[in-house]
């Protein structure tokens, strides 16, 4: 019996059908990528597959597979019973001449992706585990599927995928409708509903069978074959896989057109399928394609400094614009001018609409995944793999004791057991899970020169962070020390909502209390709840270095080094970020940063590059 | 075991009225796919949920199968049964109660997706699948408490079971696939961090309950609880007679909702809204259809009016309308309520 929804029945998505149905044409289309948001059809589409072939079926790897069960592992009832070490063959080569289906890919660990992706380019891998040495060979199709807005892939993970497609953001009411119609009629009576398109898919199935048998017949003409390489060189491709992508699935597009020419129309489409994904990184469609009439209005009152842009024919840049804002501030002093208001909740907005451009997201996609998973020292987190135990063996991993044991059973005493354990046999467990980053701004909020500019370039950063922290698991704080006082304003949260709350207001003034701020920023990362977990902490200190209120009664620049000397290198990463501007430059945030062991920005040089972004280099660059 | 606490009574908690309608509509209805509570500390969340597994209606079930698998939905049976069924054996069946299985926050994997059977692998040398809590969610109310604090890899775990209605699990050298329908309930303050937006597209209708503010009513939650406190047994007899209406009510309205279609005007409706919002994916336009079928189903109607519609629509839209960055998320009810209303007046 076959409950899937039946392909035939799917409601536009056509790009995302034309890919798998070349997939099914073309054995050698081996990788398939599908993107979309939620609720798109994604995984129907895929599942659907399965209504079209006869000898092909969808089998899915679940999001936690352990590599025994993906690789093959020993076959322990034969080691048992003969003491014969046989494979038992996991699902990659199961899914032999089969389609292995992926859901959420950006979620699943990078050592399993890595596996999946190189076995089925490749067609072989190689098991080198619990004694057994095998070159598995496999041939199947891998589709996964995955939502963007979750995680992203590196760049030559996406470079393995043959195709990749965004499913349709479907805006026809029409459309809609039918939709809603056909799901619901499939599950109150599937059976009906599946026989009303069998003719259909009857149909479908036999073109696929013909397109298969035409397909090595089908030849694309010498001139369209310079066309897809030149292609790939405007658009800067790197590699020859897309090249080779584009032919193979113009080829299959003509076969299923039945046609034994590929013609410019199969290119146009099979580039479109076949490249997008590999044109530097992929772009992301801005997360609003069709804008009612609420949002535009809410754009325009949070974002009024890009209609004041508009109007403004020869376009300052942002951050210029701030600074003879905030020269006239200065000149207000203090007291808050009502423009205040307007670059305090433009300015974050606008490095926030920063972030969707493609060199933001380089520097950020490269280090991502990997930085946010580590290997768990407790019995917490995602069982990934076993290894010899340590000191402590609290975490067994039962099913590799037992496999290391089993081949050993012929000629060990039993007492009764089917299975007796050595001490040498004992497995542990590897745990994985994934961190984040706490990262705490610490910003001098003193009277200082500079302080508006200063608190739009942290108020900014700190939503973007955020923002972009529910990928990272990151948590961002803030703290400001003024006056003789250090105040937490944001404890160190995921919750933008709550974040942006806290920094509509912020208050400034008074002497710089430097060291004291150093030092409770340290003491609130090193101790208390923010110790224990194990996340990565760093601490983004803006200020000019100017300290003028000790903690004691030593001098304050000395004391200032001391207490830096004596935090760095101590479990937190600090990054500094100089505010000092205008003449005389005194450097004392360069000492500080030296002295801290931290990184050393200046906050003029970042200009329209967003704090955010280099923070995020900085913390997330390997050590 | 459930026998022996007495839960609060259902229909004794005071106010909170779309929570309830959320989970009954739920019950009746489970494809809608589960209710997501949103509150403040105190606002009876947990006692809401806990308290609605005394009015959940029986169904049939294979006898002895550990996954209970539902006799009337030959799509999801696990494999033995769908077996003894290919045989032609007569099914053995037993009346079930649907239940609420609780998944705590510090649950391992192991015990959420199943494992390996240790006691079978040892005595005997044999690979065997000891399921876990979505094992035994099957069918059930699959309910965690603070749910936006569960660990990260459990969620995604959830996640998958939840899209397919199927747990795989290919992990410890064990390869298993079992049924695992269930409703997902959670509840979750939202002072302590969000939930992940992938999560939370699940969960097809989201309240969010705030304290009563009405001071009579306040009271009379008081004055009930110390009452509850005091005698349990005296207090739950006491609410017998309500207790036995909303199971009625139950009962019913399955009865309807199994024979009740949505027209064209109901879906053209919901699909209206969903555009104006610019909701993302087809799961709010499908999840709003049925949950305004639920509560004409629950009213005792065959008919959909508007107010269904205007209560479907506040419960299942606004956790997906994918909003930027830091903007309140305040979905316009009047102009839905306007749609809602200029759509059915035409009729």
């Amino acid at each position: 019996m076959n409950y899937q929804f039946p392909f035939t029945r799917i409601t536009g998505q056509e790009h995302a059908k034309k890919a798998l149905l070349c997939a099914l044409v073309c054995d050698e289309i081996r990788n398939i990528l599908i993107l979309g948001d939620p609720g798109t059809a994604k995984s129907t589409l895929v599942r659907s597959v399965e209504s079209l072939t006869n000898e092909k079926k969808v089998i899915t790897i679940p999001q936690n597979i352990t590599y025994d069960r993906l690789l093959g592992m020993i076959d322990l009832e034969k080691a048992i019973t003969s003491g014969s070490i046989q494979v038992h063959y996991g699902i990659l080569k199961e899914g032999n001449n089969q389609i292995l289906y992926a859901d959420d890919i950006n979620l699943m660990d990078e050592g399993v992706i890595q596996c999946i992706l190189t076995t089925s380019e490749t067609g072989q891998y190689l098991l080198e585990r619990e004694g057994l040495s095998q070159l598995v060979s496999t041939r199947f199709t891998f589709i996964a599927s995955m939502d963007p807005s979750e995680g992203k892939l590196s760049s030559g993970q996406l470079d393995r995928f043959d195709l990749c497609i965004r499913t349709d953001h479907i805006t026809d009411s029409e459309m809609r409708s039918e939709i809603v119609r056909k799901s619901l009629n499939f599950e109150t009576s599937p059976d009906a509903f599946i026989l009303e398109c069998e003719k259909e898919t009857e149909t479908l199935k036999r073109s696929i069978l013909k397109a298969k048998e035409r397909l090595p017949y089908v030849s694309i003409p010498d001139g369209h074959a310079d066309l897809i390489s030149s292609l790939c060189v405007e658009l800067g491709i790197e590699g020859y896989r897309g090249d080779i992508a584009v032919a193979r699935t113009a080829k299959a597009l003509a076969a299923l057109d039945q046609r034994d020419d590929v013609m410019f129309d199969d290119i146009k489409l099979a580039a479109l399928l076949a490249l997008e994904h590999r044109r530097g990184e992929y772009k992301e469609r801005p997360p609003h394609p069709p804008k009612s009439e609420k949002e535009e209005s809410s754009e325009q009152d949070l974002g009024k400094n890009r209609s004041k842009e508009q109007k403004n024919p020869d376009a300052i840049p942002e951050y210029q614009q701030g600074e003879k804002e905030q020269k006239k501030q200065e000149q207000n002093h203090i007291s808050i001018p009502p423009q205040e208001r307007f670059f305090d909740i433009g300015s974050p907005f606008e490095v926030i609409r920063y972030l969707d451009e493609n060199t933001w997201q380089e520097t950020q996609k490269q280090k991502s995944g990997r930085r946010s998973r580590v290997i768990s020292s407790d019995s917490s987190g995602h069982y990934r793999s076993f290894r010899f135990p340590g000191r402590y063996r609290n975490d067994i991993a039962i099913d590799a004791t037992i496999r290391a044991a089993a081949p050993h059973q012929q000629i060990r005493s039993s007492n009764g057991l089917a299975i007796s354990v050595k001490k040498s046999d004992i497995r542990e467990k590897v745990r994985e899970k994934k961190i984040g980053h706490t990262i705490l701004f610490l910003v001098d909020a003193s009277g200082s020169m500079g302080v508006q500019k200063r608190m739009i370039a942290v108020k900014g950063a700190i939503l973007s962070l955020l923002n972009d922290s529910y990928q990272k698991r990151d948590r961002v704080g803030l703290m400001i020390f003024r006056g003789d006082s250090a105040d937490l304003l944001l404890p160190p949260t995921r919750s933008p909502d709550i974040a942006a709350n806290l920094l509509k207001s912020i208050p400034t003034g008074g002497k710089t209390p430097l060291a004291k701020g150093i030092t409770e920023g340290y003491l609130l990362l090193t101790r208390g709840k923010f110790a224990a977990s194990g996340e990565n902490k760093s601490i983004v200190l803006l200020t000019d270095g100017r300290g003028n209120v000790p903690l004691t009664k030593n001098s304050t620049r000395e004391e200032l080094r001391d207490v830096a000397r004596k935090i760095a290198g101590r479990g937190v990463r600090f990054v500094v970020v100089d505010t000092e501007c205008g003449f005389p430059r005194l450097g004392r945030a360069l000492i500080l940063a030296r002295d801290l062991d931290g990184s050393y920005f200046r906050l003029e040089d970042l200009s329209i590059h967003g704090l955010a972004a280099c923070v995020n280099d900085v913390l997330y660059s390997y050590r | 075991m459930k026998e022996d606490i007495l839960v609060y009574p259902f229909s004794a908690i005071v106010g909170q009225q779309d929570m309830k309608d959320a989970l009954l509509a739920n019950i009746i209805y489970p494809s809608i796919g589960g209710v997501l509570i949103r509150g403040e500390k105190g606002t009876a969340k947990s006692t809401t949920v806990r308290a609605a597994a005394d009015l959940l209606p029986e169904r049939n079930v294979m006898k002895g199968c550990i996954f209970r698998c539902d006799i009337d939905d030959p799509r999801n049976l696990c494999e033995s049964c769908r077996e003894k069924i290919a045989t032609g054996e007569k099914p053995v069946l037993e009346y079930s109660r649907m239940r609420v299985v609780e998944l705590p926050l510090c649950a391992t994997e192991d015990r959420v997706a199943g494992t390996l059977d240790i006691e079978q692998a040892i005595t005997r040398g044999i690979k065997k699948f000891e399921p876990g809590v979505l094992a035994m969610a099957n069918g059930n109310i699959l309910y965690v408490d603070e749910v936006n604090l569960l660990d990260d890899h459990i969620v995604d775990l959830l996640l998958d079971a939840a899209a397919m209605g199927v747990n795989f699990v290919e992990r410890e050298g064990i390869s298993y696939a079992h049924p695992a329908r269930f409703l997902l309930v959670g509840t979750m303050n939202p002072e302590e961090g969000d939930l992940r937006p992938q999560l939370l597209d699940r969960f097809g209708l989201v309240v969010d309950v705030k304290g009563e503010k009405d001071n009579q009513e306040r009271s009379e939650i008081v004055k009930r609880r110390l009452e509850f406190e005091r005698d349990p047994v005296a207090f739950c007899t006491s609410f017998q007679a309500e207790q036995q209406a909303i199971r009625d009510q139950i009962i019913k309205a399955k009865q309807i909702i199994a024979e009740l279609r949505p027209d064209d005007l109901l879906i053209n409706t919901a699909v209206k809204i969903s555009l104006s919002l610019g909701v993302d994916g087809h799961r709010s336009d499908i999840t709003l259809v049925k949950a305004a079928l639920a509560f004409a189903a629950l009213d005792g109607r065959k008919e959909v009016n508007s107010s269904d519609v205007i209560k479907a629509a506040g419960l299942s839209l606004p956790h997906r309308m994918r909003r930027r960055p830091f903007e309140e998320s305040t979905m316009d009810i009047t102009s839905v309520r306007g749609i809602i209303e200029s759509c059915y007046q035409g009729s």
